[in-house]
């Protein structure tokens, strides 16, 4: 089934709009388009100047998916792209997802998941916030993220640091600190991060592990420092994830993630595309001052 | 997310450097001038064939990375105590910042903008640096290949300025063999003089000129560099496929963990914190 929308006044051919992509769930693509319709006032400031991974899924969330950081040649003419500069010195253009009309052709490609680097393409090498991403191993849950999500930003307000955090989607969560300031590198975020993941696993051995090995991650939760890196990309927040069920990555204020800490199920961590639209219609975007709030990390 | 440390030959030992033939181009924008507007794609038209090698410490094989050593201090300068400084005599620099870089670099731009056509020979080479190719882009296939083809049949060049990362190029675009290719050029400033390279002297005596002119012609052939090729990287990757099969290759040590302790500092800082968090959570 092909159809031909126009958004904003460019023309689109949508193809394949009935097609189950969620299909233990029921959630076609005409949905996805209408979820990201929906979600992009929120969506676009987060995307907007950043490189996008496209993270297609053609045959829907259970079949297989492939990763495309290249812009595809095929893209329309209005589509906004940036040239990244590479390791070996030759470039590539990337799309970036300014506006409505590109996102609607991005999720027309059935890239269910948007994933984007810390830095914008025009300052690639410039992260705007450190992350923390808290992945559990296995024997650990989200709830166990959730406590370590809420010492970690125990731990960073006396330094004045302030943060916010989003489920991944997954089986995580994120806990981001705004810095937004040119003078930051990379390096520094790395650095930054690595010496918080180290203190919180010598302080708490039992829950926290700064480090990869599978081994260590068994029963706790592994700080991946290593994302504070211009080589790597997080999902988006509000990004759809590819699971069995349309969950997004999705902000939580902090005294509700305390509230769902303390009620114990991990479920009630997890949030629909149904409720991300009604809460951020309702709340507006709690992860907006991520791109907003200076800040500067100490001691470095 | 791991990094990668798979067997891998480098990519001069396996298949032979490949165009992106699928169009993913370095830059993207339009050909332009007159009525005439021609999407297109730069990609790279040469890849050269240098093996290259990374530098390794030899007792563990860890890749070694470049760092900035102040000889005066002796120590390692961080990037943020870094900046720019043009020499203008012993130890006297002028410093230039990122900013007053940037305000000099050129706007980047969608378009070659093409201001006139000249004779391709005119160009001498000495003007050419680094040559790409031009592939149409959906939609000005036919318009490309009509400049293609009028641009050969009149021996004509089209002259164009073109931003490219940071810098405005002069370039040149050809017609070479059903394709456009791209010639970035040497400002005339960057061309040092050829005087006092040609010797003076007396009148050439006819005889010799003659002479010299009939070797010459004995030795004309048509150009052909498939005839030639590089043999000492031949040898080399010869001697490294040999050697990749032969020998497990040598593994550096994943590094991500063995980096020192963080900044005395912050760690500090941070542990300061953490037994408030403790108190507070007990």
């Amino acid at each position: 089934m092909k159809k031909v929308a126009e958004v904003a006044g460019k023309r689109l051919t949508l193809s394949n709009l009935g097609k189950d992509l969620y299909p233990s769930y029921g959630f076609t693509k005409a949905d996805i388009l209408e979820y990201y319709r929906r979600i992009s006032p929120y969506i676009l400031p987060h995307l907007k100047g950043r490189a996008l991974t496209l993270k297609r899924y053609p045959e829907g969330v259970e079949k297989e998916f492939f990763f495309e950081k290249r812009c595809p040649s095929y893209r329309p003419s209005w589509v906004k792209t940036a040239e990244i500069p590479q390791k070996d010195g030759e470039r590539m253009t990337v799309c970036l997802v300014n506006d409505l009309n590109t996102l609607v052709w991005v999720e027309n490609l059935a890239s269910l998941e948007l994933h984007v680097p810390l830095a914008r393409a025009d300052s690639p090498e410039t992260p705007d916030s450190v992350v923390f991403d808290l992945d559990p191993g296995d024997g650990a849950d989200i709830l166990d993220c959730a406590r370590v999500a809420l010492i970690l930003r125990e731990l960073l307000s006396p330094l004045k640091l302030d943060s916010r955090v989003k489920t991944s989607g997954q089986k995580g969560l994120h806990v981001y600190v705004p810095l937004n300031r040119k003078e930051t590198t990379f390096a520094d975020t790395k650095r930054f991060s690595k010496a918080v993941a180290e203190v919180l696993e010598r302080n708490y051995p039992d829950l926290v592990t700064a480090k990869m090995a599978k081994e260590q991650r068994k029963k706790r939760v592994f700080i991946n420092w290593s994302q504070n890196d211009a080589a790597k990309t997080m999902v988006c927040v509000y990004s759809l994830r590819a699971r069995a069920k349309p969950f997004v990555s999705f902000p939580l204020a902090w005294e509700e993630l305390e509230k769902l800490a303390r009620q114990g199920d991990p479920e009630k961590l997890q949030v629909l595309h149904s409720a991300a639209l009604s809460r951020t219609e309702k709340e507006g975007d709690l992860f907006r001052e991520v791109l907003r709030k200076k800040q500067k990390l100490p001691y470095l | 997310m791991k990094k990668q440390r798979s067997v891998r030959l480098p990519p001069a030992l396996s298949a032979h450097g490949q165009n992106e033939a699928s169009g993913q181009g370095i830059w993207s924008g339009t050909i332009s001038f007159s009525l005439v507007a021609i999407p297109v794609q730069l990609v790279k038209a040469v890849e050269p064939g240098r093996v290259s090698f990374r530098l390794l410490h030899r007792k563990d094989y860890s890749p070694l990375s470049r760092r900035m050593f102040c000889p005066k201090e002796e120590k390692i300068v961080p990037p943020d105590e870094i900046v720019r400084g043009y020499e203008i005599g012993p130890d006297k620099y002028i410093v230039i910042t990122d900013e007053e870089l940037e305000s000099v670099s050129p706007e980047r731009s969608r378009t070659i903008e093409i201001v006139e056509f000249i004779d391709t020979a005119d160009v001498d080479p000495l003007y050419y640096d680094h040559p790409y190719y031009l592939v149409p882009a959906k939609g000005g296939e036919k318009a490309y290949r009509l400049l293609v083809e009028v641009m050969r049949r009149t021996a004509k060049a089209g002259l164009a300025k073109f931003v490219l990362g940071e810098r405005e190029y002069l370039v040149a675009l050809k017609s070479t063999q059903g394709a456009l290719s791209l010639i970035t050029l040497h400002y005339s400033e960057e061309i040092l003089s050829d005087e006092e390279i040609a010797p003076g002297g007396g009148p050439i005596e006819p005889e010799e000129k003659a002479r010299l002119k009939k070797i010459i012609k004995e030795m004309t052939a048509d150009f052909n560099p498939d005839k030639y090729a590089d043999e000492r990287r031949a040898k080399l990757v010869n001697l490294l496929k040999k050697k990749a099969k032969h020998h497990a290759p040598v593994e550096a040590p994943a590094l991500e963990e063995e980096e020192g302790e963080g900044p005395v500092d912050l760690i500090a800082a941070l542990e300061e914190s953490m037994r408030k968090v403790k108190r507070d959570r007990r």
